[in-house]
């Protein structure tokens, strides 16, 4: 009976001390579900009523900046395929454009070429008439010089001798007189 | 004799575990963490509220972007821990309201007039993160849903197998299971005092340094009630943080029979295997 007397103490004295700690700590069961239960309703509302806004708000922009992502992506896709056909077209252009400045220089060559061969013959033709027409007054002149001095030298033998001789011995005498003279000197 | 022992005592800071009961409504006592709680429960609704208002109209308000960004952040950060979008969407409920109701509880509780406003001698208002029984209430609900994932992942006998083994055919796996059992019990703890430690002792601190600079402590105060603005988010987001863990480490696959299975993640998984990964073991 005393052992259980004991037992029972030791029990009572163990219970008192817990109760003591928790006591010492604030802690009360019954404020602990209270606090639990109240937290708990807190969840459950704002998981009810809020959450659903703010997630739906949250996803919906997140879509949109997928969205926009994957429209920045297929943009930067067909940008790249435009500077690729661009280059492509840049290319082929530049090698027509090499082709047309060959061509051209070509037929500018051609056309000097041309131009410079009718400009040659041109003057040769020209150079030709214009030794064809001092020809012609060389030997104008040199008739009109032949006649002039006969007559020079026909007027001059008139004063010398004081008569006039005939025209025909005039220029008979004349023409063997000047065929006697070097010919370089006519 | 113990006259001038008594004044002197009568004078220094009234410093309390426990939350000083006021009265009571039938069987509950009414703490001043309580009346404070009030306002505490006030504010976490007003700011759901706002955010979900601001949600809605696509509010380009500073503030409303800044708790908008923070709860997307946290929403993510759930998101990374569980390997899984819809687990996060399943879990943001209550743990970022935790990190809410923690914060803006733990920052009412450095507002000026709790403290020096008193009634009979006693503070009229504590913090609400500063009562045990709300400390303790948060991180039964926290270790609660931890088992409740547990048990929709494992199955009722798959998760107390992660405790009770067979010692005859697997001694070292049985003693794995207590050693887990016991880990579950110290996380509880651990959660529940390391929350209450740094408020009760954010607080403890704040009234010292009022009572001993005394007039000065319109000049002192201010710096260390940003300190604890700061110590309030900190331990918000570790309380956050390890609820999600947990949950996470309790769902994940453990255990000798399972070695080559692949890890299996939240009951609403569909993770890609690449994806699937072991979160990192919690430091509790």
């Amino acid at each position: 009976m005393a052992h259980i007397s004991i037992l029972t103490s030791f029990a009572e004295t163990a219970s008192t001390q817990k109760a003591d700690l928790f006591t010492a700590l604030g802690i009360n069961w019954k404020l602990l579900i209270l606090q639990a239960v109240a937290f708990l309703i807190l969840v459950l509302l704002l998981g009810k009523y809020v959450y659903p806004i703010i997630i739906a708000s949250i996803d919906k922009r997140q879509e949109q900046l997928d969205a926009g992502a994957k429209a920045s992506e297929a943009a930067q896709k067909q940008a790249s395929e435009a500077e690729q056909r661009i280059a492509a077209q840049l290319k082929q252009a530049r090698v027509e454009a090499d082709a047309i400045v060959a061509t051209a220089h070509k037929e500018a060559g051609d056309m000097v070429a041309a131009a410079e061969a009718r400009a040659a013959s041109k003057a040769e033709h020209i150079v030709a008439e214009a030794k064809a027409g001092i020809e012609s007054d060389i030997v104008a002149a040199r008739t009109a010089l032949r006649q002039e001095t006969k007559q020079l030298v026909a007027d001059a033998t008139e004063k010398i001798i004081g008569s006039k001789l005939d025209a025909r011995a005039d220029n008979s005498l004349i023409e063997k007189a000047l065929a006697s003279e070097p010919k370089g000197n006519a | 004799m113990l006259s001038p022992l008594t004044s002197f005592a009568a004078e220094t800071p009234h410093i309390s575990l426990a939350p000083d009961t006021f009265f009571n409504i039938g069987p509950i006592p009414i703490t001043n963490s309580m009346l404070l709680g009030v306002l505490g429960y006030a504010l976490v609704i007003a700011l759901f509220a706002y955010m979900a208002r601001a949600a809605k109209t696509r509010s380009r308000n500073r503030f409303a972007v800044a708790t908008l960004w923070l709860f997307e952040g946290l929403l993510n950060t759930i998101e990374q821990v569980t390997n899984n979008r819809k687990a996060a969407r399943a879990l943001a409920p209550l743990s970022i309201t935790l990190f809410f109701f923690i914060v803006v509880n733990y920052w009412t509780g450095i507002l000026p007039f709790v403290g020096p406003v008193t009634y009979n001698g006693l503070p009229l208002f504590r913090g609400l993160a500063a009562d045990l029984n709300v400390t303790f209430a948060l991180a039964i609900i926290s270790m609660v849903t931890v088992q409740i994932y547990a048990i929709r992942t494992h199955g009722v006998f798959g998760n107390a197998k992660r405790y009770l083994r067979n010692p005859l055919r697997d001694p070292a796996g049985a003693f794995e299971g207590i050693l887990e059992l016991i880990a579950e019990f110290s996380r509880l703890v651990a959660l529940s005092m390391r929350l209450f430690g740094n408020v009760f002792a954010g607080e403890v601190l704040l009234v010292m340094v009022g009572f001993l600079t005394n007039y000065f402590a319109v000049v002192a105060l201010p710096f260390f009630m940003v300190f604890e603005l700061f110590i309030g988010t900190i331990q918000a987001y570790v309380f956050f943080m390890l609820t999600i863990v947990f949950i996470s480490l309790g769902t994940a696959q453990h255990g000798s029979d399972d070695d080559h299975a692949a890890d299996k993640q939240l009951p609403t998984s569909h993770t890609p295997p690449d994806k699937r990964a072991r979160p990192a073991a919690a430091s509790d």
